[in-house]
């Protein structure tokens, strides 16, 4: 199974948002041209490509000023089938 | 079989407008984030001595003008809402007396899919009794949004649509696909009123009669369900995404339907939206769209019309028409 890298990750928000240059380890809700909505919207193009990865919205749960894509990320890959 | 065909459409709004920029004071942000958000610059609100009955009386009146016929030629009356007049009885029996009409009433509650489930149960009623339907869509959220709810009050606005339904055997229905999800009430509820959480001081106190959305957990479903039930209809249908020529969606929020257009590859020039003047009108929103754009001369015989709904529950479902007949 291929898993999408955090650079990949990073690209498809960068495409969904129009946010340049995201930092992954920038906290994503401060960054302006990123909302909760583009979140979903990333999530669900995932899932559409990646349906092997039960990644769901539980991803997105607890997220606060302090979650990074990186941590996103990370969340991920926690849930990428052994 | 006999199958229906429209003749006749009409809608009714509020007067009362209520602006982004009035809401973007009231909830303390810019303008330009709520018009990013939803793409809503106005939405319609009930005023004094008006409601979700008076608003589809309104609406059927004007379907009912437009079809030539008057309320004593409807056989069934269905009247699609999530925001009754009152508890009991149903919104359809205000609307039956208002209209004068002489058959059955009664209601469905699919939210803000109710139109589109409702379009159905009218196709299946006028299969076993071949004789003229008035189908209403009739919502006033803007009563069930608490006044300090940012994240629905940008999106709710007042409304109803209706249509009129005579049988024909030149069928207008190519496909169709209705779907729900009962694991998901809590994605958007109003608590308390019912039999599970009867109204009390105590409800009233915590303003649990209002609606509560998780507006995440909606987005993703409701783009997933409505892509999945779309594709579901055109598979059902032989049809591709570029031979519909016009589609006209639950009018929820620009977000959701650039989504569903996106990951469906339904051509966006042909999508119908009134959402920038009206907002969320719930099971009025179809309607409502679809009457703006036949009064319109948008749509024209023969043309393939794409009916797509979500709300509440979940609940999906997809229509295919051929305007005009010659579906089968």
């Amino acid at each position: 199974m291929a898993v999408p890298t955090l650079q990949d990750v990073t690209k498809q928000l960068e495409t969904i948002s129009g946010a340049e240059n995201i930092d992954p380890d920038v906290p994503i809700l401060t960054i302006d041209d990123i909302d909760s909505l583009d979140l979903m919207e990333w999530l669900y193009s995932f899932q559409e490509s990646n349906p092997e990865i039960p990644a769901d919205e539980s991803l997105f749960e607890e997220i606060d000023e302090t979650v990074t894509l990186r941590s996103i990320y990370d969340r991920v890959l926690a849930t990428v089938p052994s | 079989m006999t199958s229906f065909s429209i003749t006749g459409w009409g809608l009714a709004v509020p007067e009362q407008r209520v602006t982004t920029t009035e809401l973007a004071s009231r909830f303390g942000v810019d303008e330009e984030w709520i018009l990013s958000r939803c793409g809503i610059r106005e939405r319609r609100a009930v005023g004094p001595g008006q409601s979700t009955a008076t608003l589809a009386i309104e609406a059927g009146k004007r379907a009912l003008e437009s079809a030539g016929l008057t309320g004593a030629d409807i056989a069934h009356l269905i009247v699609a809402t999530a925001t009754p007049e009152q508890l009991s009885p149903a919104t359809s029996a205000f609307v039956h007396h208002g209209l004068g009409i002489a058959g059955s009433a009664h209601d469905v509650n699919a939210e803000c899919t109710g139109f589109v489930y409702g379009l159905i149960q009218a196709a299946g009623l006028i299969a076993l009794d071949p004789r003229p339907i008035l189908l209403v869509g009739s919502d006033t959220h803007s009563l069930t949004t608490a006044p300090d709810d940012r994240d629905l009050g940008i999106l709710v606005g007042d409304g109803s649509g209706a249509v009129v339904l005579e049988p024909t055997t030149d069928s207008w229905l190519m496909a169709w696909n209705l779907g729900a999800d009962g694991a998901r009430t809590e994605s958007l509820k109003i608590p308390a009123g019912g039999s599970r959480l009867p109204t009390s001081e105590e409800t009233a106190r915590q303003g649990l009669h209002f609606s509560q959305i998780k507006g995440n957990e909606i987005y993703l479903h409701a783009v997933r369900h409505t892509v999945g039930s779309v594709r579901k209809t055109l598979e059902m249908a032989k049809l591709q995404p570029d031979d519909v020529d016009h589609i006209v969606p639950h009018q929820a929020n620009l977000r959701i339907i650039s989504s569903i257009i996106e990951h469906t590859g339904l051509p966006r020039e042909r999508l119908v939206t009134n959402l920038e003047r009206y907002g969320n009108c719930a099971s009025a929103s179809i309607p409502m769209a679809l009457t703006e754009a036949l009064d319109g001369g948008r749509i024209c015989t023969g043309d393939v019309v794409l009916l797509a709904g979500f709300g509440a529950g979940m609940t999906w479902g997809t229509v295919l028409l051929r305007w005009g007949g010659g579906a089968s």
